[in-house]
């Protein structure tokens, strides 16, 4: 089963990462995992262009089935192997609604944080402004307290109780916050869910492995 | 079950239109149906932030149960309503993960379109520029001969995902109709034109159909380039 699944990532990448994640849970450790550098371009090789026109990371196969977007392999995953490894999905409607409603939320944190933190990669220089620059980091801080309202009510999963696909999507998306320096003191409930998750097994496993050796950044260290 | 549901929607708005296809496919029509209007600010009011702490419609809830992310409320609905409705979900592993793929790029390309039929509702008019405009529509070009191509490789008549109506189609079709409403041109993208001029045909999209667009059948010719 996990010997007829590739996948091809980049490290630090959330969306790599989820999968990784998504794959621990379920007990597919054993799958066939190929890293590759995303600044010697390894992104573009014929390798990832053959399963993923796009030349994007993650790429993902199940013997003939290719899914190269991270949301659809978690999904896929749970789908497939529901019996074995974790539930990701739970059963209390209340709980897969709020599963669902954080997961799709978290496209909106990872967008903000690459609009502020990627600005440089996305626009080009003639196009840049100061009033963007500081009207992406205003949006960031408007998010990121967002989601620290959404700890302070529910707990200690996004989604309440049991850690959910909602933690496999959006648990990356908030390491990397506090990657580029996020603030504990400023955001304390996004600290304790990290501080709290970051020592799930699946988790552990599958830390970027360029993170374990090099201290992070500090871009939002004031946020 | 349908009377418990609330929908606050805008006219022409993609994400409203896939939870209104979504409900219509799982025959949950009789919903409260909110119409507010962009125009006049009321995606902005109260009656929404009460449901939704960021003021953007749709904004949708079951009982106490609150979903307000469009593909979210999607997944919910069939979800909980499996047994009723059209299946929208496959069994088939095959058909499943090419509708999960093409849902998934259906953000990608949700987000290409928007960037240039919304850029100025998303720039201030200092930071506008010409060069911006025309990086966006080349990225929207780029975009639309990929699903052109993933169009073409099935045969006429199809969904996005195989021989049956999915999710995919739900999230997708208000996408692909925008394009048209925005002045795409049938003869550039021809396997486009014939999967929207089919779908617009399916009971739930006319029943959904974004009621100004109705009213005035003549939209703009923005993307009549791209």
């Amino acid at each position: 089963m996990a010997k007829d699944i590739t996948l091809m990532w980049g490290a630090g990448s959330p969306p790599c990462w989820r999968v990784m994640i998504a794959l621990e849970e379920k007990n597919l450790q054993g799958y066939k995992s190929k890293q590759l550098s995303f600044e010697k371009g390894e992104h573009k090789l014929k390798e990832v262009t053959d399963i993923n026109p796009r030349g994007q990371l993650p790429a993902f196969k199940h013997g003939n089935i290719v899914l190269n977007e991270s949301y659809g392999a978690c999904l896929y995953l749970e789908d497939q192997f529901k019996s074995q490894g974790n539930k990701l999905i739970p059963d209390n409607k209340a709980e897969s609604a709020l599963m669902y409603q954080r997961m799709f939320e978290g496209l909106t944190l990872f967008q903000k944080i690459a609009q502020s933190l990627f600005y440089t990669r996305f626009v080009p220089e003639n196009e840049r402004h100061d009033s963007a620059v500081k009207r992406n980091r205003d949006d960031l801080k408007t998010e990121v307290k967002l989601w620290e309202g959404y700890l302070q009510g529910t707990g200690p999963y996004l989604a309440g109780k049991n850690f959910s696909l909602a933690d496999v999507i959006v648990f990356p998306v908030i390491a990397f916050l506090f990657r580029f320096g996020l603030n504990e003191e400023h955001y304390p409930k996004l600290a304790a869910y990290h501080n709290t998750v970051k020592d799930r097994p699946s988790i552990k496993n599958t830390w970027p492995p360029n993170w374990k050796d090099t201290p992070g950044q500090d871009a939002l260290k004031d946020l | 079950m349908a009377r418990n549901m609330t929908l606050l929607w805008g006219s022409g708005s993609p994400p409203c239109w896939r939870v209104m296809i979504a409900l219509e496919e799982k025959k949950l029509q009789g919903y409260n149906s909110r119409l507010l209007s962009f125009d006049k600010q009321e995606h902005k009011s109260q009656e929404v932030f009460s449901i939704n702490p960021r003021g953007q419609v749709p904004s949708f809830k079951h009982g106490d149960i609150i979903v307000n992310e469009s593909y979210a409320a999607c997944f919910y609905l069939e979800s909980q309503f499996k047994s009723q409705g059209t299946k929208l979900i496959p069994d088939s592993p095959e058909e499943v993960a090419l509708m999960y793929q093409r849902m998934f790029e259906g953000l990608t390309f949700y987000d290409k379109l928007t960037a240039v039929i919304f850029y100025e509702y998303y720039v201030p008019e200092g930071e506008r520029l010409d060069s911006a405009l025309k990086r966006h529509k080349d990225a929207l070009t780029i975009e639309l001969k990929l699903w052109e191509g993933y169009l073409h490789n099935r045969d006429s008549g199809s969904n996005l995902a195989g021989k049956s109506f999915t999710l995919a189609d739900v999230v997708i079709f208000p996408t692909v109709a925008t394009l048209f409403r925005f002045g795409l041109s049938e003869k550039r993208y021809p396997k486009l034109g014939e999967y929207y001029a089919l779908l617009r045909k399916r009971p739930s999209i006319k029943a959904s159909w974004p009621p100004h667009w109705l009213e005035n059948t003549k939209g703009q010719d923005t993307l009549k380039d791209v």
